[in-house]
């Protein structure tokens, strides 16, 4: 497999690089990375925003075949604390190599399943207390979920193929709430109107605004006009 | 206590994941009659290898005595790709903070020996349940559906965790039905189950003592010598007729009875290893 910086390519990864680092900020983390393995075509995919001296050094020595933290996160769908890799014999020889280039211990690697067998990985870190960074990350954990995926996805549909076969497919319910969102209705309004618990309509409006890439109800709802899945009002 | 496995400690339970496959194999195959594959006494699918998370409960002696897998939605996961009659046609719900359980079980032959209490199912099931929602919650994982037949849906309404809500319909599964069944994770919900079931303790195994216990376990199959196993074998390939493979099978359950039991295991796993080699 060859290794693709997305942030240095030209055209169809720009902007990769600025996301990585847009949603390192939101999460509060001083440097992250993602790797998207597709086996469709049997690319990967990555995007750093680590130091440059740390980035050459790496990709100099394919640390990627290495790295405790990236071979144990592939074969895992639950988040990798760092933490829990120090028995791993590659462990004390990457961290301190990255030691040396200022890249702290305190880090996690995020998992993500595509429907397609294709896998992302979204690691961050940030240099703090162990206990600190605990406390951080429990409070971080559910959207960094999120933006791993979003990523991910954004990695997955390059590509015309990519595109084609990740065309947004909502349920009936998730069309129905963004359809009374566009039509201004609050999620508690939603709720009422078609009598299910609030939760309900929450997860719904989760998994639609994951299937169209969305941050946000409103860019969702956006969207979802903008392909003709719901109707604007 | 329960015991969680992932890609990281997978390797050194490959003993007690072997027990949970045969768990799975009574329960799924035998007791709920669902059309499930069963090699070697093992039910074991496509999803198994896709790295799921395993939680496992254990009783006293390290028995695996309930299980359950816990997949990511936004990757293939048994909603979407297998149980897809429940959503009656509709795309499954993707979401990379909502996981999946299924393959959800309680060892009840095993528990319902015992008296009400500590080994009860009830307590395995909330101790489960419990240990589901923290672990998940501790991922960051807001929400879980779970694919549950009718009756460990009445058992999680009785036991104070009545799902919020269900997806699709339900829908017949060989004996008996399955349903989506939505749960979230919040501290909320864990208190609830854990006051319900008066589970006043860490439920989390030490995984460090479990090792060391597990290594001092003795090697069951040493209870057998090498040259009665080949007999036993032999004996079970030349039967001609399945009254002869009976007589020989009843042959292989008496001087299994008569061995030394070895450590706490129970006959049952020599007697399937047996048949299968």
């Amino acid at each position: 497999m060859s290794l693709h910086d997305l942030g240095a390519m030209p055209d169809p990864g720009k902007g990769l690089l600025d996301l990585l680092k847009e949603a390192c900020d939101r999460l509060e983390l001083e440097c992250g990375a993602y790797a998207g393995f597709n086996h469709i075509d049997n690319s990967v995919h990555i995007a750093v925003s680590y130091p440059d001296a740390w980035k050459e050094h790496y990709q100099r020595n394919n640390l990627h075949e290495q790295d405790p933290a990236m071979l144990h996160a592939q074969r895992s769908q639950a988040p990798v604390s760092w933490s829990r890799l120090v028995d791993d014999p590659l462990y004390d020889r990457l961290f301190s190599a990255a030691a040396d280039f200022g890249i702290p211990e305190t880090g996690v690697t995020i998992p993500v399943r595509g429907p397609y067998g294709d896998k992302g990985l979204l690691s961050g870190t940030r240099k703090m207390s162990s206990e600190a960074w605990h406390k951080h990350l429990f409070r971080i954990l559910p959207s960094m979920q999120v933006e791993a995926a979003l990523l991910h996805d954004c990695v997955m549909q390059q590509g015309v193929v990519m595109r084609a076969i990740n065309a947004p497919s909502l349920s009936l319910r998730e069309i129905e709430m963004l359809q009374w969102s566009a039509a201004g209705k609050t999620q508690g309004d939603i709720a009422d109107i078609l009598s299910i618990s609030s939760r309900t309509v929450e997860v719904h409006m989760r998994s639609a605004r994951n299937k169209l890439g969305s941050m946000t109800t409103a860019q969702a709802v956006a969207r979802a006009v903008g392909m003709g899945i719901i109707y604007p009002m | 206590m329960i015991l969680v496995i992932d890609a990281i400690n997978r390797k050194h339970h490959t003993r007690l994941l072997e027990e949970m496959f045969r768990l799975r194999a009574r329960v799924f195959a035998g007791r709920l009659g669902w059309d499930v594959e069963v090699s070697n006494g093992m039910e074991f699918d496509e999803f198994d290898m896709q790295d799921p998370i395993y939680l496992l409960g254990l009783d006293d002696a390290d028995n695996v005595v309930s299980c359950v897998r816990l997949l990511q939605t936004t990757g293939p996961h048994m909603l979407s790709d297998v149980f897809s009659d429940i959503l009656q046609g509709d795309p499954p719900l993707r979401a990379p903070t909502v996981w999946e359980a299924t393959r959800f079980c309680v060892d009840t032959e095993r528990l319902g020996m015992e008296h009400r209490g500590k080994g009860s199912v009830a307590r395995a099931t909330s101790e489960l349940m419990s240990a589901i929602f923290d672990y998940a919650r501790g991922c960051g994982i807001l929400d879980i559906i779970g694919v549950v037949d009718p009756v460990m849906n009445r058992v999680l309404i009785r036991s104070d965790n009545a799902p919020y809500d269900y997806l699709g319909k339900t829908v017949q599964m060989g004996k008996t039905k399955a349903m989506a069944a939505l749960m979230d994770c919040t501290q909320d919900r864990i208190d609830r189950v854990r006051a319900f079931a008066g589970i006043d303790y860490d439920v989390m195994v030490d995984e460090a003592a479990l090792l060391q216990r597990l290594a001092a376990r003795p090697v069951t199959a040493s209870s057998l010598t090498e040259p009665l196993a080949q007999y036993l074998i032999d004996q079970i390939d030349a039967a001609q007729d399945p009254a002869e493979l009976a007589t020989t099978l009843a042959l292989i359950d008496h001087v299994l009875e008569d061995q030394p039991q070895a450590g706490a295991d129970p006959v049952a796993p020599q007697k399937e290893s047996l048949g299968s080699a």
